[in-house]
Parts: structure tokens; sequence; C-alpha cells
């Protein structure tokens, strides 16, 4: 399985709520006063419906902050102003310097102090060569920062102002050839080019690779644009400019590993949670968050890893080790398990390629059954249709197969599982898109209120949520050692997915009229009382488990020792 | 006018008036921004003798985005692929300033001859054999340049066989050595493909035991 599969989830949970509801908007406020004039059992229907508070934490669930971009950028100044202060430079300047350093204040402030000629060299301020001498040595003093100052100041009126302000030069722009041009401009370095070569280069950059350090066009010159210059080159463009701003976000929030960018297309709220975000931390926590964005489905994403979906309860670590074992083992061992079998007597492996079920192994001449494993001597007349799987010969047969299979099959085992739940959610929203009309027709045609017939919805993001809980539980029980823990595990395992198939079954029950109501009673109460309840017990005690480090491992795993 | 069309005839014209550099740039169709580049080989080289075409593309956003080039004539060279003729050199990339021009991109390839970058390879097979012998890789180079680069005459015949051609030379092997697995009865490009692709040259042909080349050769 890949995360691609996963992706394919909230694609199919988008066209559930849209294609069913004609509008999302109206549903919210039916409810809510549904809820509000009903008796008790739409009260917690209501309940049920909201997002669960922060303030009562869960200990699966993660402390995190939603932040827009605007909130980010104010998060950049913060630490522009922070800088531009101590160094006494320009905020451009300080900026620059910044994302130099990526956005490490306190590396920045030694290096710095330590040698700032050298850090505003490297950081693409100032030309190598051109470096003040006061500025150079280690001891920076008031005389030294304010001459950065200074030379920052004249620099950027420079830049402000010069880049669209005529500024006659003798000889014609080195990259266009226009002689008609007359605006011409350059960055400390004073390789001058004509404005429009500028506006070009810049737009490209920003346009075509996404670069927000954008160096003098001069071969070699390692100068860095800064802002204020961008500004002026992109004056007619506030689409790039937009642009270079969302790249200069991208990139502080890449350099902190407190934040994370929402990885779903052209959504650019970012989130914070810092208490995820040390390697060590993975080991213990699951950090599922869901951006500010006011989407459906929400962007639910991990912070710790590439997932983009819910991987609870099992760590960051273990579900990638898990994603990699199944995209290189599962086509050859899904091959290998359709298509070979082992001779029950030499453990060949054989290839049935066509042909009856009366099997003779090359190997060693026995001749068994390929459905049942047994000997065919023992098929009596019934040779061309098997009837017997239970048959003691049959099943000592098969607990005959090789050991080197073992491996596979308990990967199978486990994978099937994985997959099998992954494939029953998908199929339980898309039945109950189906359920959905017909109940809404039910609505026109009988006496019976449009929340009467919503109970189905809520159970169905119940099974799916639970699904997707019981789908990852199968890749943990597979990495986890054997022992108490483990049957602990399993058992919780075992209630839940037993809850969640018997909720499965009702909700593929025969929609009428009639049975609406009692129906409808019993779909409540699995759901609330028992599916749920599961659910937040398996959740619960894994993350318990992670905290507690009870949790072994029959494979070395990253972050453990 | 288009300020990429305007900079690209002044190139091209620039290159036309220039008669010292040997530089060549040509027009392939009507087209300015599909161009034909050629330089001889520089002088004590492996490469020495020839003429070099290179194929180039003018993009959209030239000359703020590199030129797109690739040799047209077939070379042995560490940062040259030997099958598509992929250039693998900074300033086609990262290193690219629009100050740069296609005769300067030129010149530059041309002192890439002089100077390979067996460290940063383009074909890993050739840079190999670099690095194993460079007398054998310099043998193979000068071959490589006398059979496809000889300039006027073998022009557009570059891949006609030619009678005289020796596959053994081109892949830069020892007759001898093509000669004894061949005499083990294993067809003649099947044991060149294997000797090339173990890099059975210069010393390390006493790191390879016959065993494994049969192996390979089995395979």
């Amino acid at each position: 399985m890949s995360s691609d599969n996963d992706y394919d989830y909230s694609d199919d949970d988008g066209e559930y709520y849209y294609d069913d509801d004609e509008d999302m908007m109206s549903t919210q406020e039916d409810e809510d006063s549904a809820s509000s004039d009903d008796g008790m059992d739409m009260d917690e229907f209501g309940d049920d419906f909201k997002v669960p508070q922060r303030s009562a934490r869960k200990t699966y669930e993660i402390e995190y902050d939603s932040l827009p971009q605007s909130a980010v950028e104010k998060l950049m100044s913060n630490d522009i102003e922070h800088i531009s202060g101590i160094f006494g430079v320009e905020a451009s300047l300080a900026s620059l310097l910044l994302r130099y350093m990526r956005w490490n204040k306190e590396r920045l402030i030694e290096k710095y102090m330590d040698n700032a000629s050298a850090v505003t060299v490297a950081a693409g301020i100032s030309p190598p060569s051109r470096a003040s001498p006061s500025a150079l040595g280690p001891d920076r003093s008031q005389g030294s920062s304010s001459s950065a100052r200074t030379s920052g100041l004249r620099r950027t009126a420079r830049q402000t102002s010069a880049p669209l302000k005529a500024k006659p030069q003798p000889s014609i722009c080195p990259i266009c050839f226009d002689d008609t041009q007359a605006l011409f401009s350059a960055l400390a370095c004073d390789h001058t080019f004509c404005s429009g070569c500028w506006t070009a280069y810049i737009t490209s950059k920003i346009r075509e690779e996404g670069e927000h350090a954008i160096r003098c066009m001069a071969e070699g010159c390692a100068l860095v644009a800064p802002d204020p210059f961008v500004r002026s080159a992109l004056a007619d463009d506030p689409e790039t400019w937009e642009r270079f701003n969302e790249l200069l976000v991208r990139h502080f929030v890449a350099s902190n590993p407190n934040l994370k960018y929402c990885p779903y297309p052209s959504c650019t709220y970012t989130v914070s949670c810092p208490t995820a975000a040390s390697k060590s931390a993975l080991t213990t926590v699951v950090p599922i968050v869901t951006c500010g964005a006011d989407a459906n489905p929400p962007h639910r994403f991990c912070f710790g890893c590439p997932i983009e979906s819910d991987h609870r309860p099992v760590i960051c670590p273990v579900a990638r080790m898990w994603l990699r074992k199944c995209r290189d083992d599962s086509e050859t061992a899904n091959w290998i398990k359709s298509n070979t079998k082992e001779c029950s007597r030499c453990q060949s492996t054989i290839e049935k390629n066509g042909g009856c079920n009366h099997m003779t192994c090359k190997k060693c001449k026995h001749e068994f059954c390929w459905v049942c494993m047994g000997p065919w001597s023992e098929h009596g007349t019934a040779w061309y249709s098997c009837n017997r799987y239970d048959e003691k010969a049959g099943v000592d047969a098969r607990d005959a197969q090789s050991k080197s299979r073992a491996s596979l099959e308990r990967y199978l085992h486990y994978y099937n599982r994985w997959a099998n739940h992954e494939q029953s959610a998908k199929l339980s929203v898309e039945l109950y898109a189906k359920t959905e009309k017909k109940m809404e027709e039910m609505q026109v045609t009988s006496n019976l209120t449009w929340i009467e017939v919503q109970f189905m919805k809520k159970a169905v993001d119940e099974v799916f949520k639970c699904r997707m809980t019981l789908k990852w539980t199968y890749a943990m029980a597979y990495y986890l050692e054997k022992g108490n823990q483990k049957e602990l595990f399993e058992d919780n395992q075992r209630d839940l997915e037993r809850a969640v198939e018997d909720l499965s079954e009702l909700l593929e029950s025969q929609i009428e009229p009639e049975i609406i109501p009692t129906l409808r009673q019993k779909v409540t109460d699995k759901t609330q009382v028992y599916v749920s309840k599961r659910n937040e017990i398996m959740l619960e005690d894994t993350a318990k488990g992670f905290l507690e480090g009870r949790w072994r491992w029959n494979v070395p795993v990253e972050g453990f020792d | 006018m288009d300020a990429r069309l305007r900079r690209v005839n002044k190139e091209i014209a620039d290159c036309k008036n220039d008669k010292t550099s040997n530089i060549r740039i040509d027009l392939i169709d009507s087209s300015p921004f599909h161009l034909k580049g050629s330089f001889p080989g520089p002088k004590d080289t492996p490469y020495d003798g020839g003429v070099f075409e290179v194929d180039i593309v003018i993009p959209e956003s030239y000359p703020f985005q590199p030129v797109k080039m690739k040799f047209i004539t077939k070379v042995y060279h560490p940062n040259i692929s030997s099958a598509s003729g992929a250039i693998c050199l900074d300033i086609l990339k990262d290193a690219w300033s629009p100050v740069l021009t296609l005769k300067s991109t030129l010149i530059s390839l041309q002192s890439l001859l002089c100077s390979p970058e067996p460290n940063d390879p383009q074909d890993a097979e050739v840079a190999k054999h670099y690095m194993t012998s460079k007398n054998s890789f310099e043998e193979t180079a000068r071959y490589w340049t006398q059979t496809y680069a000889k300039g006027q005459e073998s022009k557009g015949k570059v891949d006609i066989k030619e009678p005289g051609r020796d596959e053994v030379a081109i892949a830069g092997l020892e007759k001898t050595h093509v000669a004894q697995f061949e005499g083990l009865g294993f067809e003649r490009s099947k044991v060149i493909d294997v000797l090339r692709r173990l890099n059975y040259r210069g010393s390390n042909v006493a790191n390879i035991p016959d065993e494994r080349i049969i192996d390979e050769l089995l395979k």
C-alpha cells in the first residue's frame, strides 16, 4: 500500500460529502437547529458531530496549533526585527542573513559576532572583495556595526529606488543588447543590467524554479537580491511578488522543525507542533494534526512523517517500515501466493499454469489435489470437484508446508487484513452513498424527518474511522514482539474488529420505511455505545503503551535501542 | 522586437564575425531557436583532429534559463553520455548566468573535453574506464574521434557502418581479451557487452576472475 491509496481515501471522502448532500452548509444548520429543539437523543447526536474539544485531550491526541499564512509571516517578521535590532542592519538584510542561516537565530548571532563580514559575504549581501575593512576582525564594536548600517542603507537606498530610476549607462545591457533600454540597476556588486532583464530574470527564477534566493545575473557572482530590489522589479506583477512571499514562508516553515506546511494541494496553512518536533518524540506519539483550513473533509495529516493520512495508533517509524515492506514485498508475495503451492511431501514450489487439479510432483512423484493439498488417492470419484477441504489428510498436508513459507504466510496474514480493512472502508462509503439516496427518497415519500434518516451517516463515518485504526493495528501487530503485551493488544484489536464487523453488517441491511425506527435504534446503539468506545480503548491503550515504553518490537525500530 | 530573438540573432552574428575562435553556429531549419554548434577538438587531447557538433535548443525564457545542449557527434568522455550525447556541466544547470552566451558555452564544452571530471560522471562506464586506465581510455577516445568526428568528409555518415569500424576498439577493449572469450563459443557482441560492463581493462583485468565473466556471459 502506498500513500497514494491513502490519498484516494480523502478523495472518496470528499465525493461522499459533496455528492450526496446538495449543500454542506445547510446540513450543518439543520443539524444544529434539530439538536437544540429536539430531545435528549438528538442532543447526543449533535454532540457527536462536533470535533472533540482540545481541552479534553486524549492520550492519542496531540497538542498543536494551526497558523494561517499571515501568522507565519508575523513570526518571520518578529525574527527579522529581532536580528535587525541586534545587528543594527536593514530589515531586508537581516532577512537575507536569516534565510542564509535557515532561520537559526542563535547560530546566526554566534557566527555574526564571530566574523560579520564572512557571514555577510556568504549570505550574498556584500561582494567578497568589497568587504569594508572596518567590518573585518572579530571584535565587533559599535563602530563596525554602524558601518554595516550605513552601507546597508546606502545599498538599499539605491536598490529600492534605482531599479526603475533612469540611470544613464555608457554601454548597452550585456544581456538583451537592446540599445533603447534606458533604465539600469545593479546589486551592491555593481554588475549593471537593464531593468527589463532584471524583471524577466527574477520572474523566471520565481515562476519556473521556485527560487527565493535570487542571485546576481553576472557569471559567478554570489550576491542575492534583497526583497526591496525584488519588489521594485516586480512592481507590475503583484502575482509573482505574492508567489515570492509564499516561497519565503515555505522556506521559513521548512527550516523550523516545530512547523509543517499543510501537504494538501494549494492549502496555505501551517501547523505548529513543538511536541513532535524531535525524532525521539516520534517513538512515543503519533502526531496526527488537522490544519485550520475550512475544508471538507478536513486536511488531516501526520506531522511526523510524509504519510498523508491518519496512521494512528502506529508510530511513524513503524508505519513507514510497514509501507516500505508492502511496497517491496506485496507484488512478489501476491504472485507466489496466488500462483504457487508447495508439494506436501517434498516441499518443492510448484506453479500451476493450467490443467486439472490432479497434480503429480515432478520431483517426488507425489500425487495430490491442488485445491485441498490432500493425497489424490483419497479423492475417490469426486475428482474434479474437491470438497475435502477439512479432511485430516489435507490439513496435515497443509500443516507440513515448508517453513520457508512461514514468514511469507505471516506477512500475508497481516497484509491481507490490512488491505482488507482499507478495501472494506472504501466499500462501506460507496454503499452508504447508495443508501443515502434511498433514504432521501424515503424522506420525500414517507413521513420520516430529515434527521431521522441521517443516523447512517454517522455510523458510516465511524466504521470508516475504525477500519483505518484496524488497518494500522495490523501493521503494528506484525512488528510487535510475541508476549503478553502483544496478546493484550490483539485482544483489543479483536474486540474492535468484532464490533466494527457487526456494525458493518447492520449497515448493509435492506432499508425499508417500516424497519427504519428499529434499525436506527440498533445502529445508533452500536455506533455510540460499542464501536466508538472500542476504538477509543484501542487508540488510548496503544498511545499509553508508547508513553510507558510498553511495546517491544521483533525488529530494530528507528529511535528504539 | 522579441528580446530573445534579438539576443539570439546578435549572438549568431557575433559568432560569424569572430574568425579566431573556430566556433560555428548554424541554423538547422528556419527557426533561430534550434541551432547546431560545432568546434574543433582541443589540441593535445584525444579529441584533436575531430570536429564536434552540438545540438542547441533555446528555451522560451532564454537567456534567463540555460540553453539546452547535447552532442550530436558521438564522444567518448566521462561527462558526456556515450549513448545520447547528454552533457554534465554545471553552467548548463544551476551555474548558468544570463551573461553567458552560446559561444561562451560552446567554449566551455571545448574545455570540458580538455579536462574531464570523472568524479561527477554522466557516463559511469566511461568514467570507470578513465579511472582504471587513462592510457587505454585515451586510445578509445582517440578511436572514437577518428570514427565519428572526422569532420567534413564523415559528416552525416556517423550511423553508417563503415567496413573498417572495429567494435572492440569502440568499446575500449583489447582484441586478445575479446578473442579469448569468443574462443569459448560466446557471441562476439555479448562478450563485448559483458567485458565493457565489467570494465575489463588495464589493471582491472587481474581483479576479475574468468569465472565471473563466464557467469555473466551465461546469464
